[in-house]
């Protein structure tokens, strides 16, 4: 599960699939999230919802990040757009637009409300995928991303008659949904349960997507974006296409959010929340599938369990960060696949020495080249 | 290559019009009028910084001309894009090994074959097709001679290899035209005799424009000759008649003789 794109022929262990992996960690989730060993605590379901709900988010983002190389700093506006526009049809608006009066009733309808969410959130990144994907890559990406999320962050901040501002929109409904009630769903552990279905439905597409040809073809451009040119690839059109589907993702988890949290502030458009999924791509490990859903994990069991210790546990998780970074860059899950390679120790050992740092295991799974086709070579 | 002349579609691959380049004010390629027909070696020399990769570059669409028209066959490719002329049909390989390091052989080559499918079932193949792009890539694999080197990385093979990748890359989506640049660099002796057989090889049924250094090969498997000197045709003939030629004698300093 940790080498990304291996050899098109190979099969996949069932064991070590990561969607099987992924389903054993949802069922555990709840009862060890935020697990103190010292305080002899743990099992809080609404720790293990919030890491759901990011670990859709950072997945949807990484798709960007970690399979196209592009760093978008900006996509806590889809999972804001995605949750405000939840809050918005669930809890009903009033305001006067251009001198109109708009008006929306409080509406009790989780589907049409994932709709609009994706239908706004889509468009939006659409416009912006063929506005600024052709004309951007790189750091430049990055500054552009980020500025048009801090419009949608200040929309959402100064447009108080429409979002409340600053104090946001508060008393979300939970929904029903067919035979499922809304008291139903108010009770933590059934509204985890209905997360992680469908928090892993939407994974097993980002799965899909990533090991489909078209997945191969982003892999083509994060790593060589002329040659994939000149293979014949519209280099930009995939990653156009990719922009608006690494949108999805953030949306739906901001639609999860919304019911989740039943009230919205600004903070979910903010930079802190677009900086976070990249940290969370980055502990758990880019370039795979379930580096994020470990990152987010990781992230917010570190933040629930430092926090409680100190009032400084941003500085402790950034320390963290930085040393993942310096040490492994290929995150938890670049470690967890040496320890598989090579033990416990030596993996730690490999990871701090800088000899190894930004080599990869791909030559040791293989078989040695044939005797025949070696030799001749050698110059 | 006949320079000049007016040619029909069938008879020419590539034609250029006073296909000009200039760097902040270097001009790189200067008013090139050419015609290079269809079929065989055509190779283009000359010394260092006489232009040819720069028309390379301009042919395969890497850059735009800075004055000045190119058609292949008879369809006008000035303002197309390197990924549109790659669909035609232009395939090329680079001075400078360029492959996708990170991925596998395979990798490297299915996704070469899968372009060609690209512009008509655009997002997912079906499995179908899938069988069938397995399979044209291990002919390919094995045209290149790295059946057995599928599984590695790219960037843990020999640069022979790599640069035989590299061809594999080019000729997967089975082009009538290739632009290898450069195909022999830092090659052994040994790889050099492989790589020049692999392109005998694959060269019927194609017309490969080839530029290259390695003054014994390029005599040994050109049809014809063409000889840039900064950024003009210097000449254009079979290997007999460059070697005869004075002007290019004296812009060698003796080299081919």
């Amino acid at each position: 599960m940790s080498v990304p794109a291996a050899g098109g022929k190979s099969k996949r262990n069932v064991l070590t699939h990561p969607l099987l992996w992924t389903a054993i960690l949802f069922v555990v989730l709840p009862f060890v999230a935020g697990a103190n060993p010292f305080a002899h605590q743990g099992g809080f379901v609404d720790i293990a919802t919030t890491m759901l709900i990011f670990a859709l988010f950072a997945s949807g983002f990484n798709l960007l990040f970690g399979h196209v190389g592009e760093l978008s700093f900006g996509h806590a506006m889809f999972f804001a757009l995605g949750a405000y526009t939840t809050a918005l049809y669930t809890k009903g608006f009033s305001v006067v637009l251009f001198g109109q009066p708009l008006q929306h009733a409080p509406t009790d309808g989780m589907i049409v409300a994932l709709g609009l969410s994706l239908l706004i959130g889509l468009a939006w990144a659409w416009f912006l995928a063929r506005l600024i994907v052709p004309r951007s890559s790189g750091i430049y990406f990055a500054m552009i991303t980020l500025a048009f999320a801090q419009v949608i962050y200040f929309i959402a901040f100064n447009y108080s008659d429409l979002t409340g501002g600053e104090d946001g929109i508060q008393g979300i409904m939970r929904p029903s949904l067919g035979p499922l009630t809304s008291d139903w769903f108010h009770e933590s552990i059934h509204y985890y349960i209905f997360a992680a279905v469908v928090v892993f439905l939407t994974l097993l597409l980002l799965y899909w997507i990533i090991s489909s040809p078209f997945g191969s073809v982003l892999h083509a451009i994060r790593e060589n974006k002329q040659r994939a040119r000149f293979l014949g690839y519209d280099v930009d059109k995939y990653r156009v296409n990719a922009f608006v589907l690494s949108a999805f993702f953030p949306i739906v988890a901001g639609w999860l959010w919304a019911f989740f949290q039943q009230a919205m502030n600004p903070d979910a458009g903010s930079v802190d929340y677009s900086g976070n999924v990249v940290m969370m791509s980055l502990l758990g490990g880019m370039q795979t599938f379930m580096g994020p859903i470990i990152g987010a994990i990781v992230y917010w069991e570190l933040q629930n369990n430092v926090s409680q210790a100190t009032k400084y546990w941003e500085a402790w998780i950034g320390i963290v960060f930085v040393v993942f970074v310096l040490a492994g860059p290929r995150g938890v899950m670049g470690l967890a696949d040496d320890i598989r390679h090579y033990g416990f120790a030596n993996a730690l050992r490999r990871g701090f020495s800088s000899r190894a740092r930004y080599q990869t295991d791909v030559k040791e799974e293989l078989p040695p080249l044939d005797e025949s086709v070696a030799p001749e070579h050698v110059s | 290559m006949t320079s000049g002349e007016q040619s029909s579609a069938n008879d020419y691959v590539f034609r250029t019009e006073g296909l000009t380049r200039r760097f902040s004010g270097f001009t790189a390629v200067n008013s090139v009028t050419l015609t290079i027909p269809t079929g065989g070696v055509r190779t283009i020399i000359g010394p260092n910084g006489a232009g040819k990769t720069t028309f390379f570059n301009l042919l395969s669409g890497l850059l735009p001309p800075s004055e000045g028209r190119i058609w292949f066959k008879d369809r006008e490719i000035t303002s197309l894009l390197a990924y549109q002329r790659a669909r035609l049909g232009i395939a090329r390989s680079f001075q400078i090994t360029n492959i996708f390091g990170h991925l596998t052989v395979y990798e490297n080559v299915r996704l070469a074959v899968q372009a060609v499918h690209d512009g008509k079932a655009n997002f997912f193949l079906p499995a179908r097709r899938m069988g069938d792009l397995a399979t044209q890539t291990e002919r390919v694999l094995n045209d290149v001679g790295l059946s057995d080197a599928a599984g590695a990385r790219a960037e843990n093979l020999s640069h022979g290899d790599q640069r035989r990748l590299e061809i594999g890359l080019v000729i997967a989506s089975d082009p009538p035209v290739l632009l290898l640049d450069e195909p022999l660099a830092g090659m052994s002796p040994t790889e050099t005799h492989e790589t020049v057989d692999l392109i005998q090889r694959i060269s019927p049924g194609r017309t490969i424009l080839l530029v290259e250094h390695d003054i014994d090969v390029v005599m040994a498997i050109s049809t014809t000759i063409t000889v840039f000197q900064t950024g003009a045709v210097l000449a254009i003939g079979t290997p007999q008649e460059i070697r005869a030629n004075e002007a290019v004698q004296r812009a060698y300093l003796g080299e081919l003789v």
